[in-house]
């Protein structure tokens, strides 16, 4: 049978029932978008988020505790990678720079008479502050009650913080010290940690005189500063390499090792590891809340099983006719089967643009780079297809069933 | 013409092949009990004649009209439509006969609603694999031949019963069938209009076409060569009009 002239039928029936088809297209339309916008969105995110991480930070090695039955990304923050340690770390093979980070708790900060409650300062060495990550002013000083604030922090106040700023930390038991503002970052470049995302307000400063954790290092015997995490920066080509040298030096012979319980497994990620699992997160999540998309997609598609059979019932005399004049029983089944998957074409033609402009409007919304997501989007149109052809089966092969007799009798 | 058209048992059809065969039909249904639609019928179509079958509602007429139209297979007994074995061809072989071997006129026309009058009669033509263009022309002409020129991309419901009937037959005849069944072709018509469709069916069987008409209206029936009078599932006689056009 000439393809054109189903086709022709298909889309005289359609047309012929506007706003049972309307009505029918309206739930592809709302399954089809929804996919679209969840899956869009989600894109964005991935791709803000990944791009904020991933931007420079891809050659940095976080070293840090975890719980050992964990999968390795959960931080258990106890100081125990001593400057014995730091040192045997910078001998490694790859190694460019190893930058100490600690927290340093701070109960408030209090600049020009306005405080902000429970922050956290990190304390590290000035040469993570690269020139690249500074937005205005520069590093901070070893030894000097000097900081670097990111945007969000020096945004927080009513007064902006610029550099030559004075904050007042208050630490739990009370005491103030101030400290002067030296520059501003934009906390997504550089080689400061992981945990510098720009969205949250962050203050880092000096380890001295900022960081006051000292343990006794089991290897030299000596009270050291003692550290909760470190920073490697490697050779960009050889960061897996590195990252083993790392382990099993961190296994073995390290202070943190005989310092951390045995519960801790000390472990080196690469900022390339983050990403990954900020990634598959971030894909977890899209593919649930796509998946709950699907869901109404599911229910367009009972839509147009529902209309398609509503619809053999009605033309059973068209099908005798068809018969009567040589339609084979697949040549009628093809009829119906093109009507459905016209109606989960057009479904997904509406379906897609409308799902774009939704998820462009929530990306804007929630203030993240709109990205598209091409294979969903290509996908969403070949399941609408799929799902009025699958639909349109079951009624279609009841329509082939009909008996012509009983057809052309049929009122 | 018509004299001689019709042989009165197979046996003597040897001169040219007759258009159907019908021999020793059967057909049985179950509804409740055993019901026989059709008792052991034989009767033969020759080429180019004209056959009125009648019978009150229930004689069965309407069933051997689905069993010769290829729409029905019998219980028992062969059917033979233009040298092609309906009772043993599948579905899909059947339906290719009603596209090609058999043209249909219905009491209620069962024209396809949405589609126009030029679409309707090329419909048996997409079956049977036409290019668009080859049935548009064909379609065309036989809408000419049956006065509805003007007519052609008007949709059913614009046309009025008589019209409806005229592209009806157009389409019966839109793959040179060997064979016309036309059931009831007056029945929803009125009476001048009726008499316009069956003066066009006597224009077809002087064209040489094999028709055969059921009907319960003698003066439809009259106009064929003869008429075979169906009744509680069998033939009760056959009546030999002559003069008949």
């Amino acid at each position: 049978m000439d393809g054109r002239e189903a086709l022709r039928i298909a889309i005289r029936s359609v047309r012929g029932h506007k706003l049972r088809s309307t009505l029918t297209v309206v739930g592809i339309v709302i399954g089809i978008a929804s996919v679209v916008t969840f899956a869009t969105f989600g894109a964005s995110v991935q791709a803000e988020i990944v791009g904020d991480i991933g931007d420079s930070s891809a050659g940095n090695i976080y070293v840090f505790g975890t719980p050992a039955d964990d999968e390795g990304f959960d931080r258990v923050l106890q100081p125990v990678f001593t400057t014995g340690d730091i040192d045997a770390l910078e001998r490694l093979d790859g190694v460019r720079g190893v930058i100490p980070r600690g927290v340093v708790q701070v109960s408030s900060i209090r600049a020009n008479n306005q405080t902000l409650a429970r922050q956290q300062m990190t304390a590290t060495t000035p040469g993570s502050v690269t020139a690249d990550s500074l937005v205005s002013g520069t590093a901070f000083t070893s030894g000097a009650r000097e900081v670097v604030v990111n945007k969000r922090m020096a945004t927080a106040f009513r007064e902006n913080l610029t550099a030559g700023s004075t904050l007042t930390l208050v630490s739990a038991d009370g005491s103030e010290r101030p400290v002067t503002v030296t520059g501003i970052i934009n906390g997504t470049r550089g080689a400061l940690p992981i945990s510098s995302f720009a969205r949250q307000p962050r203050i880092y400063g000096p380890i001295d005189p900022f960081h006051e954790s000292v343990v006794e290092s089991p290897s030299a015997g000596v009270r050291q500063r003692a550290f909760p995490q470190v920073t490697v920066i490697a050779e960009p080509r050889q960061i897996a390499e590195t990252k083993t040298a790392i382990e099993t030096y961190l296994g073995t012979e390290s202070d943190a090792r005989q310092l951390s319980g045995a519960t801790t497994a000390l472990v080196a990620r690469s900022g390339s590891d983050f990403v990954d699992e900020i990634s598959d997160v971030i894909d977890q999540i899209t593919r649930f809340v796509t998946g709950i998309g699907v869901i109404s997609l599911v229910v367009g598609a009972i839509g147009i099983a529902n209309v398609m059979l509503v619809s053999v019932t009605e033309r059973t005399r068209e099908i005798g006719i068809m018969k009567a004049v040589g339609a084979r029983n697949r040549e009628v089944m093809g009829v119906f089967v093109i009507e459905a998957a016209l109606l989960g074409t057009l479904g997904s033609v509406l379906g897609v643009p409308l799902g774009v402009l939704v998820g462009y409007g929530a990306a804007g919304y929630a203030d993240v780079t709109f990205a598209l997501a091409p294979e969903w989007i290509v996908l969403a149109v070949v399941v609408g297809l799929l799902v009025g052809v699958l639909a349109g089966l079951y009624p279609a092969w009841r329509a082939a069933r009909v008996d012509p007799i009983d057809a052309l009798r049929h009122e | 013409m018509s004299e001689t058209a019709a042989a009165e048992s197979p046996a003597e059809s040897a001169a040219t092949d007759p258009t159907v065969v019908v021999e020793t039909v059967s057909k049985h249904y179950t509804v409740g009990g055993r019901v026989t639609a059709l008792d052991a019928v034989s009767l033969t179509l020759a080429e180019g004649s004209y056959t009125a079958i009648m019978g009150p509602s229930g004689s069965g007429k309407s069933t051997l009209l689905n069993l010769i139209g290829g729409l029905d297979t019998p219980s028992s007994g062969t059917v033979t439509v233009d040298g092609q074995e309906v009772s043993t061809a599948d579905e899909d072989e059947r339906a290719a006969i009603r596209g090609t071997a058999i043209g249909f006129v219905f009491q209620t026309f069962n024209l396809m609603p949405r589609l126009s009058a030029i679409e309707n009669v090329a419909l048996p033509l997409v079956f049977d694999g036409w290019a668009e263009t080859d049935r548009r022309e064909r379609a065309a002409t036989l809408l000419a031949d049956v006065g509805l020129a003007d007519r052609t991309d008007h949709l059913p419901a614009e046309l009025s019963g008589g019209q409806r009937q005229r592209v009806a037959i157009a389409r019966a005849l839109a793959p040179a069938p060997a064979l016309i069944l036309a059931d009831e072709p007056t029945g929803n018509v009125d009476t001048d209009t009726g008499g316009e469709i069956l003066d066009i069916f006597d224009e077809l069987h002087a064209a040489g076409n094999t028709l055969l008409v059921v009907t319960h209206e003698r003066h439809v029936a009259e106009r064929a060569d003869r008429i075979i009078h169906v009744e509680d599932g069998n033939v009760r006689d056959t009546e030999s009009l002559t003069g008949g056009e």
